[in-house]
């Protein structure tokens, strides 16, 4: 696969562009429209196509660079994730070239299509802006290829077919055909076969090998946080993107690299589609989406409520506190405390953060907070991961950012997946009390309504006390009664104690 | 002839807007900086600069006050001209001032005497600065405006700085050694000063409302440096909040309450060390939409930007920690991000803090509680200098060193010193922070002996289990 090379540069071929997986539930997506057209050039990062999805409209982002050569997929119809939707041919390159590794010396030998790909095949260097400071990239895309083994494989012929930096110098440039390529995803480990590109017309996908060229004899620029930490998670680091000082490879940047390997970037769009007052309406690909979730909830998960009543005197005392003191940038909300002592109790009982399969129960390590949004005609769910390594004034910055994401459209596919649990807040529309369906696979959520006045029993004296009613649906299959009882219990503890949440 | 117009103007020539200057002509921008005080801005002339300036006449007079016994060297009676400690700092600010116009001028970079404030998107409007010559032009236009105007001491209301009230500002222009002094605020404005006066033989009084002296520091620095204090005569008030004050026989009642309790204390002057403020009120921000956070400090995003896309700011006037150092690397960050030749992004858990009384105080990254309220597990390794040779060898062996590293991997979470030359010695852990380190590269690495950078050495040893000296 392309990426293989990328300690030496790219060779520039063909790849697919296939439907991508914008979501952890998304099956199919649909193109709304195409921003670019055959023969556009396509950049990294350039707008491809908007794409509905089950969650949101997204726009689909290239993640690799060349000449949009084929579409596929016509706008208004649908495809499978993984589908190849288009063809993206490489750069200077009409068409693709083969390149053959050791194991396929009958590989044909590179045509370049356009002579002149081959003359200016010298050397291609980006451009770098004044004194730009390469940021991106295990190696030099610009570095002879004789540096690579893939060097004595490559026919004489092939040798004018430089290396291109199409995936400039950015290390993690997949072809993007990876990851969701279903062929290579059934057979990760599939024997080394020459990169072929399939000829314009053959939806067949390509295969792709699961090797990588050697990466400079282990000089991959990495940290050494990021060097142990992946030897002991077993992951080869040369296969990660780094984005420190010349691509550097960062702690975070393998977090990023285990937690999505996501090939697209994509965003919400602001479209609003209304039907006609009177007229039918068709269903939306989220609104489709949310009634199969929900009766599938409801079919598949017993669920039962717990409800408790919560003195939210204290709560409301230490908001107040932080916003006299202006101890933090941003307002402290409701959310982010009730947040904080869920994630609190959920630590407590992480049965609570868990799926249901049928050949077992999978109690997850981190604890990523889903919280119930209403968007247009549906709702999303931004997740705020690994709560419990966050205090309360980092999930409280967290949750502005998604916040803020929302308003301006900027979700990444990080931000709407992967929750362990979710909150849905109705107290800023004055509810009393509600129950909420649980999101599969999860196994509980929390509803909060609202803050009120009520009469409360303080010391033996009927005082104006503040409560709230919080009502926790669980999974029967499995929690019983007296661990939700004992987990939302555990909830009003906290939030009746809030001191505990600074700690 | 109209306006030229500049790719960017700079408000404010601190040590934010001045590197963010020169970076900008780097990168091959036309730029100009506002500025109505002199070159270099707070730090240089009303800050860090004059104030080491003056720490280091405290460490020489402290030296020579203990020479006799420690040393075993006479000196006789020392004699002090308090004038001409201050007037050193201020020869040192001086040059240094004049060394910041020197680099203006050599990086062909307009610096214009006056109150700058924002007239529009891309106008910068000049107001005559009283005693200087007035500018050229009323207004100057640029694609894009830098705000760096950074902050100012801030005061309790009602309370106005004369006979014997100053701020940092007004103490580092004083030059009568008063016989006592009232220090509210125990930062590390408050603690430099404190122990500058208390080396030339005032008697201080130090006032924190917080139960701990540097409120958010970790708790054993605070406790070592408290305790060297006392050592040194100092009165220290935790948990006292200041009420009132009164002018009484040519110095100072200040009432403060102890819980509930007041309690009056005097002294002929008192300094005033209770933070700053962002100086972001008279900038015009509001006439182009500009939002400001609570406290005063400018809205940025990740790059800088404020709500007006064509208007940026850094430093002390965009957000905490309001430090010199952070201000430049903002400074730097924000225009590198506008040429297009950074990204996005700006990483604060790796600055650090250093306060400049004996024994230094230097940190960076997560205190142990810090970490431990983030839910991180984590491995404490300590290193006393007592246990030190050097420090054993030169006789200072106050302090420790506090290495802060994750459990799994060891990696660097943060470090606190406190000791002799702790400032000079935090950049190893710095430089390990940003690198992602571990213990292993740490306590592998080889340090010369006998140095002081020792101890760091042996706090990661210490943080596996395995330091030889201790």
């Amino acid at each position: 696969m392309l990426a293989c090379l990328k300690g030496k540069g790219t060779i520039s071929m063909s790849s697919e562009i296939v439907m991508p997986k914008l979501s952890d539930t998304m099956e199919e997506g649909k193109i709304i429209r195409w921003l670019k057209h055959p023969g556009d050039r396509v950049s990294r990062g350039d707008a491809l196509a908007e794409v509905e999805t089950d969650k949101a409209d997204m726009v689909m982002e290239a993640f690799d660079e060349g000449i949009l050569a084929e579409i596929r997929l016509k706008e208004g119809e649908s495809a499978h994730v993984g589908a190849t939707i288009a063809i993206l041919s490489g750069a200077g390159e009409a068409v693709s070239a083969s390149i053959p590794s050791a194991a396929s010396a009958e590989a044909p030998a590179p045509k370049p299509e356009t002579p002149a790909s081959a003359a200016r095949s010298v050397e291609r260097v980006t451009p770098i802006r004044g004194n730009k400071r390469r940021r991106n990239g295990n190696g030099n895309g610009a570095e002879p290829i004789e540096d690579a083994k893939v060097e004595t494989a490559i026919p004489a012929a092939a040798a004018p077919v430089e290396i291109v930096p199409t995936a400039d110098e950015e290390a993690g440039g997949f072809p993007v055909s990876r990851d969701f390529h279903p062929a290579l995803t059934a057979h990760p480990s599939a024997a080394p076969t020459a990169i072929v590109a399939p000829p314009p017309g053959n939806t067949s996908v390509t295969t792709v090998p699961e090797t990588h060229a050697p990466h400079d004899g282990g000089k991959v620029r990495s940290s050494p946080l990021a060097r142990r930490a992946a030897e002991e998670a077993g992951i080869d680091i040369s296969q990660v993107r780094g984005t420190g000082p010349d691509g550097r490879v960062t702690k975070r940047d393998l977090d990023n690299y285990i937690r999505e390997q996501q090939l697209f970037r994509f965003r919400r769009l602001v479209a609003p589609r209304e039907g006609l007052p009177g007229t039918r309406e068709e269903l939306s690909k989220m609104r489709k989406t949310i009634a199969q979730r929900m009766a599938q909830s409801k079919r598949e998960i017993p669920h039962f409520y717990v409800t408790v009543e919560v003195d939210m005197e204290e709560v409301v005392k230490l908001k107040k506190s932080f916003e006299v003191t202006e101890l933090f940038e941003e307002n402290v909300t409701y959310n982010d405390i009730i947040i904080k002592a869920t994630t609190l109790a959920l630590t407590r009982y992480p049965r609570m953060n868990a799926s249901y399969q049928d050949d077992g129960i999978v109690i997850y390590p981190n604890i990523n907070m889903g919280v119930a949004v209403a968007v247009e005609d549906g709702l999303i769910v931004p997740v705020i991961h690994e709560c419990e390594r966050k205090s309360l004034p980092e999930i409280s910055r967290a949750s502005h950012q998604l916040v803020a994401k929302a308003a301006r459209g900027g979700f990444t596919g990080d931000d709407l997946s992967g929750a362990t649990f979710t909150i849905s807040n109705m107290g800023m529309l004055g509810v009393e009390h509600f129950a909420a369906v649980i999101v599969p696979p999860q196994a509980g959520i929390l509803a909060v309504s609202a803050v009120k006045e009520k009469p409360v029993v303080r010391n033996g004296q009927v005082v104006v006390g503040k409560t709230m009613m919080i009502t926790v649906a669980c999974d029967h299959r499995i929690i019983d009664g007296v661990v939700g009882a004992r987990f939302v219990n555990e909830i009003k503890r906290f939030l009746e104690n809030p001191a505990s949440l600074l700690v | 002839m109209p306006n030229p117009r500049y790719d960017l103007v700079v408000i404010g020539s601190g040590p934010g807007g001045y590197v963010a200057a020169i970076r900008a002509s780097q990168l091959k921008m036309r730029v100009a900086v506002v500025e109505r005080d002199l070159p270099g801005g707070v730090c240089l002339n009303w800050g860090c600069i004059p104030s080491k300036s003056l720490l280091n006449s405290a460490e020489a007079m402290e030296t020579i006050r203990h020479a006799e016994k420690e040393h075993g060297i006479g000196v006789g009676e020392v004699s002090v001209d308090f004038k001409r400690v201050i007037a050193r700092s201020r020869e040192a600010a001086s040059k240094l001032s004049k060394g910041v116009s020197f680099l203006l001028r050599k990086n062909k970079i307009d610096y214009i005497e006056a109150e700058g404030s924002i007239a529009g998107p891309h106008t910068v409007a000049l107001t005559p600065v009283a005693g200087k010559p007035a500018p050229k032009a009323e207004a100057i236009e640029a694609e894009r405006i830098l705000i760096a105007t950074g902050s100012g001491e801030r005061l309790f209301p009602g309370m106005a700085v004369g006979d014997g009230v100053m701020t940092s500002r007004e103490a580092l222009a004083h030059d009568q050694l008063p016989a006592s002094v009232i220090i509210i605020g125990a930062g590390a404005i408050g603690l430099e000063f404190g122990y500058f006066y208390q080396a030339f033989g005032s008697k201080i009084t130090i006032v924190e409302l917080e139960k701990q002296m540097l409120p958010g520091f970790d708790e054993e620095i605070a406790e070592e440096l408290r305790k060297s204090f006392i050592k040194g005569g100092a009165t220290i008030l935790l948990g006292h909040s200041y009420k009132s004050m009164t002018r009484k026989n040519g110095g100072w009642n200040v009432t403060l309450d102890a819980a509930g309790a007041a309690k009056t204390i005097e002294a002929e002057a008192v300094l005033v060390a209770v933070g700053r403020a962002p100086i972001s009120k008279e900038l015009g921000l509001d006439r182009v939409g500009i939002a400001v956070e609570r406290g005063g400090y400018i809205k940025i995003d990740d790059s800088f930007r404020t709500t007006c896309p064509s208007i940026y700011a850094i430093g002390d006037v965009a957000r905490m920690p309001l430090l010199a150092h952070k201000a430049s690397a903002e400074g730097v960050a924000a225009v590198e991000i506008m040429a297009g030749v950074r990204e996005p992004g700006f990483d604060v858990e790796a600055i650090p803090g250093c306060i400049y009384c004996e024994p230094e105080v230097a940190t960076v990254g997560l205190t142990e509680t810090q970490a431990k309220a983030r839910g991180i597990e984590v491995k404490v390794g300590k290193m006393p200098f007592r246990a030190n040779g050097k420090a054993v060898a030169v006789n200072q062996t106050e302090g420790f060193v506090k290495l802060v590293v994750g459990k799994q991997y060891g990696e660097v979470l943060g470090c606190q010193i406190i000791g002799h030359h702790a400032t000079d010695l935090i950049s190893e852990v710095v430089l390990g922070k940003t690198l992602e380190t571990t213990t292993v590269e740490l306590g592998h690495a080889i340090h010369p002996h006998p140095t002081l950078s020792e101890a760091i050495m042996e706090a990661a040893l210490a943080a596996e289990g395995e330091a030889i000296n201790y």
